[in-house]
């Protein structure tokens, strides 16, 4: 039996669908709507929904985690009423902000104002369709998909700053332009530290680079890199201590000021998916992705699912650990990001790079026998 | 030769932890670890509907380091909250109606008195209340007195008004209450009579709360010559002062003045 995959399931529900489909309907409608490429087709939708509810699932999830491990942090209880242990209270302030009016300022350009938290929404769900969660998640896709996931992720201050400046608001253009700032201090060290990640794994395809890490997990020898990413994704996600373009003490809300009701939501949203999605990464560069220590018996690995468990549990560990950080630090101003992001996170990155080298080229040292790892 | 910090004589800048960049990331993130792990398993907030702070168990859980800390694990009864009115023994004296600053008690009428004469108990707007405690001060009877209930939220404000029967609940539910004040004052005053203005009509008796005014009969004035005689009833008012609560109601029913606030003879 082929391995169960994600998109196996999907191909499974549209051929019931449409076999159900095609009970109703007349003989000649039925076998148009069973042929291959339909099925292929709904498929392909039923694929992307699932997607798009698991991404959301999660976000909303990590909203509920982080209200209760700040808390914590802050010797408080979070949300706790709505659901048990509040898990449904994200759900009711969602459903809070549907109901509310959209405001937009009458000085604001429409289509801008509009367009800004879509996009926004948009491209951060994109980055789902190539993440591999696990083996059968979406896994062997492209060649390309750090590269891809690297690129849609650093679109986001692209629509912030066109968001903050149709907005029309000297609070959300200050904040867009932080925004537009901040990229150019964290995107240089985030895309060196990925660079050490493919040395020593030698492929720029998720699913290798967890391979890769079966015997070791990346993080061990590249531990540098582990640091200059996890800061550069917390500038990159506009966290607390890197969230200058929202820095409510300062600039009201940031960029996203004039924002409210539903597009409010959008940002929202977005921001935590994008959240999840830096936590993701870091588990599938450095975390040894779906991969099980050697330890762990294989009864327990082989367990349906279990890869997809494994896998999100390291990265809620993961965005506990920005929690930690968001509850501990304070935010730092820009010219500080700036030298923090090129005199601090580029030399280590720059010297991750040159120890990946090091420990590719001692795999292949003749007395280790070399390990044919390059290129999978 | 240069002005050196030695001697102006001004102290060297001490070494701060700002000149240690490496401590500003990772004390932050101790400090937050170190309060994550105490209040992991229980975060100081008290859930308030569901608990409550005057619970005993808080008494150890909340630490507070100057001694016994207020209102936590029980609440003292001298606390100030919601009225408790023992209708049975309220005499309608008026008095807490009079000594409240803010002007909200409203006597109202509650059945068992008589047509006539009916029995008034006070009834209190707890959206005007300021919680002093003079009513329950005046109360000669010692039946208004003030609770620990201090949970006071509506939804209406008509529901702020408590009304004797609702008093009387909080009454029956034997909270622990505010200790009564018993001894009155040795140089009280008393209610004093202007004997000649008094027409002996009987108002003041008729209306004292607690019957302590007797009208006894008095000898007819024999009219000077020439003068018709005084129409009268030829009685006074006797008040017995040990059982007078000095409400002030017979000075405000007497229709000719003569009754005043004196001192005691
Ligand atoms: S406690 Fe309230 S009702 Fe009593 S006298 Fe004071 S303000 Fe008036
Ligand atoms: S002071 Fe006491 S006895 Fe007099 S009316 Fe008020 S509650 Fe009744
Ligand atoms: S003040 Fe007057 S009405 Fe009040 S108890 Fe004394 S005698 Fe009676």
């Amino acid at each position: 039996m082929a391995p169960m995959t994600l998109f196996s399931v999907a191909d499974a529900i549209a051929a019931a669908l449409l076999g159900l489909l095609g009970r109703l309907l007349p003989a000649g409608a039925a076998h148009a709507v069973t042929a291959p490429d339909v099925v292929l087709g709904l498929a392909t939708v039923v694929f992307a929904a699932i997607l798009l509810a698991a991404s959301m699932l999660n976000t909303i999830l990590l909203i509920w985690y982080e209200r209760k491990l700040l808390g914590r942090f802050m010797d408080r209880r979070g949300a706790m009423h709505v659901g048990f242990a509040g898990l449904l209270q994200n759900f009711a302030d969602g459903l809070k902000l549907f109901r509310k009016d959209t405001v937009r300022p009458r000085e604001a350009d429409s289509l801008g104002f509009w367009a800004s938290p879509t996009a926004y929404m948009i491209t951060s769900l994109l980055i789902f369709g190539v993440l591999p969660i696990s083996t059968g998640w979406n896994d062997g896709s492209l060649p390309l998909t750090l590269l891809l996931a690297l690129v849609i992720f650093s679109f986001a201050p692209l629509f912030i700053f066109l968001g903050a400046w149709a907005s029309n608001n000297k609070y959300s253009l200050i904040g867009g332009m932080r925004s537009a700032a901040q990229m150019i201090a964290y995107e240089v060290p985030i895309l060196l530290a990925v660079v050490a990640v493919v040395v020593l794994s030698g492929s720029f395809d998720l699913t290798t680079i967890v391979n890769e890490q079966r015997n070791y997990w990346f993080w061990a020898p590249l531990f540098l890199a582990l640091i200059v990413f996890v800061a550069g994704m917390l500038a990159e996600m506009e966290r607390i201590p890197f969230d200058l373009p929202e820095a409510e003490a300062e600039l009201v809300e940031g960029w996203n000021t004039e924002y409210g009701g539903m597009l409010f939501a959008f940002f929202m949203l977005a921001d935590y998916l994008r959240a999840l999605v830096g936590s993701i990464l870091v588990v599938l560069l450095f975390l040894g992705g779906w991969t099980w220590p050697s330890y762990v018996p294989s009864a327990l690995t082989s367990f349906p699912l279990a890869g997809i468990v494994w896998f999100m549990v390291k990265t809620y560990l993961v965005f506990g650990l920005f929690v930690w950080v968001r509850a501990a630090l304070p935010r730092v101003r820009t010219d500080q990001l700036l030298r923090l992001g090129w005199m601090r996170m580029v030399p280590l990155a720059l010297l991750s790079i040159v120890l990946a080298a090091v420990v590719v080229a001692a795999r292949c040292l003749p007395v280790l026998g070399c390990i044919p790892s390059i290129g999978g | 030769m240069a002005d050196s910090p030695a001697r102006t004589g001004s102290p060297p800048l001490e070494t701060t932890e700002t000149e240690r960049p490496s401590l500003w990331v990772v004390r932050p993130l101790a400090t937050a670890a170190k309060q994550f792990a105490k209040s992991l398993w229980r975060p100081s907030t008290i859930v308030y509907p569901f608990e409550r702070l005057e619970d005993p168990k808080f008494r150890s859980a909340v630490g507070v380091e100057s001694g016994r800390p207020i209102g936590v694990g029980e609440i003292w009864d001298n606390y100030r909250g919601v009225h408790a009115l023992n209708i049975q023994t309220c005499i309608s004296c008026n008095l807490c109606a009079f000594s409240c600053p803010d002007v909200c008690i409203e006597m109202v009428t509650v059945p068992g008195g008589d047509p006539k004469h009916p029995k008034k108990c006070p009834e209190i707007d707890y959206g005007k209340c300021s919680f002093c405690g003079f009513c329950s001060d005046a109360c000669p009877e010692g039946c208004l007195t003030m609770t620990t209930r201090y949970e006071l939220s509506v939804h209406k404000r008509a529901d702020m008004v408590y009304s004797p029967q609702k008093m009387y609940e909080v009454f029956q539910s034997k909270l622990p209450m505010n200790p009564i004040r018993v001894a009155r004052p040795e140089n009280e005053d008393a209610i004093r009579l202007d004997p000649p203005l008094c027409i002996g009509c009987f108002a003041c008796s008729r209306d004292c709360p607690t019957n302590c005014i007797t009208m006894v009969d008095i000898p007819k004035a024999t009219p000077k010559p020439g003068e018709k005689p005084a129409k009268r009833i030829w009685k006074e008012p006797v008040i017995n002062d040990s059982d007078c609560v000095r409400c002030g109601t017979c000075i405000s029913v007497c229709p000719k003045d003569c009754l005043f606030w004196g001192s005691r003879e």
